[in-house]
């Protein structure tokens, strides 16, 4: 046992990191959600047919892509929050840095936001675009509409993207090593992913289209739980410093909450699952928006377990764990 | 390396230019520049604590900004510790006294009125007159502490009173002092006269340099240890200096005698000692020998909980190193009331060892003397009582508890008025109880203080002391290896109606019809016509702040530099004829100190690096770092008792007295049968907004206190507490 | 090309906490932060116990995590190796505080900017030591040129046993530790 002692320390580092609350994982888990939107609203639009006539699910056809920026705003708006230095946020995009991912993300999201609101008037359909106030509006959403596959295609690469920036955010920081770890931005892609599908299921009205994006979370369920036990695994296997970073999962204390979002998931999966085997989806509609409710949960919980525990994590000695 | 004028100039410059590089609305005035800083570099000595280091403020736009060591200064070598270099924090603290004030309440209940000086000073002379003509000039008592009490010390004598104490005498260091002059006829001086840095082997008794940060010795000390020094730290606590130690001798606390009377016993019975010397220098070897031949290290062992070996070992190895040894005298002594024969026995060891006057031991202070007065001062008054030094043969100052005991019984005579500059009496007197007894019997109570300590809620009327960093005072002169001389200058004016002792002493004597004694037109006239006779140019020292003589020195025995011993015998007493014809015993005894009853822990007590007794517990960048003390407790016995690390605990003293809360600190680095606290928390005045209740008051726990026979040292050590959870 | 750095002598190291002060008296930094600290450890139990002394700072490392994650080039290397933030450039993310493996940095309540040790180079420029250097009662930091093979610091890395902290961060510090055991 080492009795440590430190004169000179600052608050926020001492006795551990605490820079970033629950405003950075509420970003993360947002930037995640929007990733699995845009990726897979790319796809559902892929699958469906075209933006005419009735009873086309409008979660596929435009949903997603309009909730895609404004969700992104919205965390954005978060992260905002957080910056000492407000005023002098144009600095992001007045310098690239190619090491640091808070300067990818600048510019990533940057590019996002005019991409996925392009997508979003590209995918309103005709019935609905009366709402847009303007009639120049109106003409481009129409004229974009002809570019509505390759938007979807940009779609889906910038949110895979989107979706491994999340993680890789804290992944590439040397000193913090429960983040510092390639599986990390593999977890928080897989997870936004997760994520952004229960959100469709819950704003699909389309029971069938309710069940697709359902059978989509059982697998990203799935690989996120083995991706978690790698995660995990990898810390394990590493350097001491790792392994003392997830020692607060396994003790009791504050803690647990990202056991109950590990749990959560779990529940999610069963839940899923058995819809899935029974085939069913109209008179299941309870069942299918609680296993999404569960995913969303989980999802919220894992980031903002991996945020804070993330800061207890350190390479220095003194540090207490 | 020296700070020359032109230095001052060229830093100066380059500050400026720096300002004026500054881009901040450059093109925004139109009318020009902005307007430069003025930088200016004021050379002066620290009074954070008492060791008077060299400073240099730098001073901008008439704000002290830093404070740096003086390079030419002989001791500090341009080095300042955290307390010095926090000075700014005294200078600025907002809740400094700021005016003088008159108590219209009673005493101890106060009722504030600012008042102007002429009327707080108006006042005083009236009480101190009246004093005077009931009770005589030495019912007036100054306790005080600092360089300003030199000004208060020169009053007292002008009026007539012999009793100017300091607690740097029967609640410090008087012990040892006392212990070295029966020895060797001299003490070990302060700063201590020891050769840290060329020794060999360091042997520390209850001393935690380092953590007592003593600028000059702390240098040397790491000197030494760098240099390769072996070390010896006795102590309960595992202190920072046993950090760096050899050999860390936790010792079962009040038992260090019997440690130091084993060492003696095995190096006489081993024949170790330093046979030339002793034979030359010394007497009475027969006669210690024979008081100590039963100290064998087993028996020592049993005492002091130090395996009998070691105690073996320690004494062969630092026999081996000889006369390169030292052992380090210590400075706060007063510990269990037989605190000057432990120091008889430390300066006994030292003299086997051959040290006294040798390199890496004790050295001899410079020949050269410098004696500044004033011309033309009449004679002061002869005191016609003597000076309260109590009963005691040796207490060769007028003592602390022996004026407050007069104060309380009037035996030998009544003291009436106290002036307290500088020092906080209630943190510095044992039993708070019978200081404030004290303080309800007189007729007038006078506090001189930079900061509204405890002890301003008794005074009748408060005179607020300027910083030193807004005030001159009496040139320092330093005997060290060379002489120098040291000038404390402000740095900025003072602050508030503030006001420096050199002005009030002077008003006051006026007040007082003393003029006679206060012939100077001002304080400049004052230093000017002291030093030039000596050849010494105020405006020289000012800019240089220090001039050391550096020809003086002649610290080792040598040939044609033969030791003068002041004792009776004109040797090193191994053995006090002195001491016995008194009554008391010729060579060190020991005594078998008091156990702690089950549940209790001896209470001990030392210093943080950060903080000077109380004074400086309200300073913001000290307090920063070290808020409130803890109470370290051995980790095993916090366990037992299901005492966490950081809970907040009370303790609880022999006769009841409850401490503030205080975090527990449970640690491996201290022994089962104590707790230690840092002196000087615990502030009970809520005008010191910082510091106010934080961490516990140790001097409020040392209700008990073991007189020294021989000097009246209270000891304070003597006290038991209990740890009790915070209700 | 100077390359600046320090040399800590832990053995010398007394904890007397001067240097903590002097940073802060002469960067004005803001109350209750420091650029630098003391760390005390101990180890054992009683009466076998050790400790280790070691004042900790910038590392002005060569490969600076604080200056590659730096999102808008406020952190920056300058070339004599001292690490610096230009505030006005900061935008107050704080991921160079989560890059140091030193926690070297904070965030200046004053104006949100990051804010760190500069090894003062104010100082250095008017040919001084750092301000934590020159109070050092016990010498236990030096100062100096790594680029001159002949300074003080370049000769005690050539010649002793020095160590860097948390070395398996691939940081390249410049901040060398000597003898964190006492020599006695």
């Amino acid at each position: 046992m080492k009795e440590i002692s430190v004169i000179g320390a600052n608050a926020i580092t001492y006795p551990h990191l605490d820079i970033w609350n629950w405003t950075i994982a509420v970003y993360l888990f947002l930037g995640g959600m929007v990733a699995g939107l845009m990726v897979l609203g790319a796809i559902s639009q892929f699958r469906s047919k075209p933006l005419t006539g009735e009873g086309v699910s409008p979660a596929s056809c435009y949903l997603s892509p309009v909730l895609a920026p404004i969700l992104l705003s919205i965390g954005m708006f978060f992260i905002f929050l957080d910056l000492t230095r407000k005023l002098n946020s144009f600095w992001f995009y007045l310098n690239f840095n190619p090491m640091s991912p808070m300067s990818w993300g600048a510019w990533g999201v940057g590019a996002i936001i005019p991409v996925s609101v392009l997508w979003a008037l590209a995918s309103i359909p005709e019935q609905y675009r009366h709402y847009l106030k303007w009639p120049k509006l109106q003409d481009f959403s129409f004229k974009l509409s002809a570019y509505r596959n390759k938007l979807a295609v940009a779609n889906f690469a910038l949110g895979i993207f989107l979706g491994i920036y999340t993680g890789v955010l804290l992944s590439g920081f040397v000193a913090r090593p429960l983040w510092n770890s390639a599986l990390l931005p593999i977890l928080f892609l897989n997870g936004g992913l997760s994520t952004g599908a229960a959100l469709l299921v819950l704003i699909a009205r389309d029971p069938k289209e309710k069940l697709f994006f359902t059978k989509a979370d059982i697998a990203l369920i799935t690989s996120e739980i083995v991706v978690i036990i790698l995660f995990f695994y990898g810390q394990l296997t590493s350097t001491a410093p790792h392994v003392d970073a997830i020692a607060p999962f396994f003790t009791t204390g504050y803690y647990f909450p990202f056991w109950i979002a590990v749990f959560t998931l779990g529940i999610g999966l069963p839940l899923a699952l058995v819809l899935d085997v029974m085939e069913v989806a109209g008179f299941a509609k309870i069942r299918v928006h609680l296993s999404a409710w569960f995913v969303l949960i989980g999802g919220l919980v894992i980031r903002l377990a991996l945020v804070y525990v993330g800061q207890l994590s350190s390479l220095s000695d003194i540090v207490h764990r | 390396m020296s700070l020359t004028r032109r230095d001052f100039l060229k830093y100066s410059a380059v500050a400026a230019a720096g300002a004026s590089s500054v881009p901040i609305f450059k093109s925004a005035m139109a009318m020009g520049k902005k307007p430069e800083k003025v930088v200016s570099h004021v050379t002066t000595f620290c009074e954070m604590c008492f060791w008077n280091c060299g400073a240099i403020a730098k001073v901008e736009n008439g704000k002290v900004v830093k404070l740096e060591g003086n390079p030419a200064n002989a001791a500090s070598k341009g080095k300042l510790c955290a307390r010095g270099n926090a000075g700014m924090g005294s200078l600025y603290d907002p809740d400094r006294l700021k005016h003088p004030m008159l108590n219209t309440g009673k005493r101890g209940e106060p009722k504030w009125k600012k008042v102007s000086w002429d009327e707080a000073l108006g006042f005083t002379a009236e009480k101190l007159k009246s004093i005077k003509e009931k009770y005589g000039p030495e019912a007036v008592a100054l306790i005080s502490h600092g360089s300003g009490g030199s000004f208060w010390k020169y009053i007292l004598n002008a009026y007539g009173s012999p009793n100017y104490t300091a607690p740097s005498f029967a609640q410090c260091r008087g012990p040892r002092d006392i212990g070295y002059l029966l020895t060797f006829g001299d003490g070990p001086g302060s700063p201590e006269q020891i050769d840290l840095a060329n020794s060999k082997f360091i042997v520390l008794i209850g001393s935690h340099l380092g953590e007592n940060v003593h600028n000059s010795q702390v240098q040397e000390f790491v000197e030494g240890i760098a240099k390769g020094a072996k070390l010896v730290v006795v102590d309960p606590r595992f202190s920072t200096a046993a950090g760096k130690a050899t050999w860390w001798l936790p010792i079962k606390p009040g038992t260090d005698m019997a440690l130091l009377l084993s060492w003696i016993n095995i190096i006489l019975q081993e024949d170790l000692y330093d046979k030339e010397y002793i034979n030359k220098y010394a007497m009475g070897l027969k006669g210690l020998k024979e008081e100590v031949k039963n100290y064998t290290p087993e028996w020592a062992s049993k005492e002091t909980e130090i395996p009998a070996d070691l105690i073996v070992e320690t004494a062969r190895e630092m026999s081996r190193y000889k006369p390169r040894v030292l052992i380090h005298p210590g400075r706060h002594s007063s510990w269990y009331g037989d605190d000057t024969q432990r120091s008889r026995a430390m300066a006994i060891l030292s003299a086997l060892m051959g040290s006294w006057g040798r390199e890496g031991g004790y050295y001899f202070p410079t020949k050269a003397s410098l004696s500044l007065v004033y011309p033309g001062i009449p004679d002061m008054p002869e005191p016609q009582k003597h000076k309260l030094s109590g009963d005691w043969p040796y207490a060769i100052e007028a003592t602390t508890t022996a004026m407050r005991r007069a104060t309380i019984t009037g035996n030998p005579y009544p003291v009436k008025g106290w002036i307290a500059n500088g020092c906080n009496v209630m943190k510095t007197l044992p039993n708070q109880k019978e200081t404030i007894e004290a303080i309800k019997n007189l007729d007038l109570m006078v506090v001189v203080d930079i900061l509204p300590f405890e002890h301003t809620e008794w005074a009748d009327v408060i005179l607020p002391e300027c910083t030193y960093l807004e005030r001159y005072d009496d040139i320092k002169v330093s005997k060290g290896k060379t002489l120098s001389v040291t000038i404390r200058q402000p740095a900025v004016n003072p602050m508030y109606e503030s006001k420096p002792s050199w002005w009030i002493t002077r008003e006051l004597g006026i007040k007082l019809g003393l003029e006679a004694y206060y012939p100077w037109s001002d304080i400049e006239d004052y230093l000017k016509k002291q030093l030039e006779p000596k050849g010494i140019r105020l405006e020289t020292l000012k800019e240089k702040g220090t001039i050391s003589f550096p020809d003086t020195a002649n610290p080792f025995i040598a040939p044609g530099n033969e030791p003068v011993f002041n004792t009776d015998s004109k040797k090193i007493e191994l053995y006090s004829k002195a001491l016995k014809e008194k009554g008391f015993d010729p060579v060190p005894k020991y005594k078998r100190p008091e156990a702690p009853s089950n549940g209790y822990f001896r209470l001990i007590y030392g210093r943080s690096p950060l903080h000077t007794f109380s004074r400086t517990t309200n300073n913001q960048w000290l307090w920063e770092l070290y808020k409130e003390n803890e109470a370290w407790v051995s980790a095993k016995r916090a366990k037992a008792m299901g005492l966490k690390n950081g809970e907040y605990v009370v303790l609880v003293n022999q006769d009841g007295v409850k401490s503030n809360k205080i975090k527990l600190k449970a640690t491996e680095r201290i022994r089962e049968d104590c707790v230690f606290i840092v002196h000087g928390f615990g502030n009970n005045s809520k005008d010191l907004k910082k510091a106010y209740k934080k961490g516990a008051d140790d001097q409020g726990l040392i209700t008990r206190y073991a007189v020294d026979p021989l000097m009246g040292g209270t000891g304070m050590r003597v006290n038991f507490v209990k740890i009790v959870k915070e209700a | 090309m100077p390359r600046y750095g320090m040399v800590i002598d832990q053995s010398r190291c007394i904890g007397c906490m001067a240097c903590v002060v002097a940073c802060k008296k002469e960067n004005d930094v803001p109350d209750e932060h420091y650029r630098t600290r003391v760390v005390e450890l101990v180890e054992g139990t009683f009466p076998k116990l050790r400790m280790e002394l070691r004042p900790e700072l910038c590392n002005h490392c060569s490969n600076a995590p604080c200056v590659y994650n730096c999102p808008t080039g406020a952190s920056y290397k300058r070339e004599d190796g001292i690490v610096m933030v230009n505030k006005k450039k900061c935008v107050g993310c704080k991921a160079c505080i989560a890059a140091c493996p030193y926690d070297a940095r904070f965030v200046d309540p004053r104006t949100g900017a990051a804010h760190k040790c500069t090894l003062c180079e104010h100082r250095i420029k008017e040919g001084k030591e750092p301000a934590c250097v020159t109070t050092c009662l016990s010498k236990a930091r030096i100062f100096g040129d790594f680029g001159d093979p002949q300074s003080t610091v370049s000769k005690i890395k050539a010649d002793k046993h020095i160590r860097v902290l948390i070395a398996e961060a691939g940081t390249k510090p410049f901040v060398f530790y000597l003898n964190p055991e006492p020599l006695a």
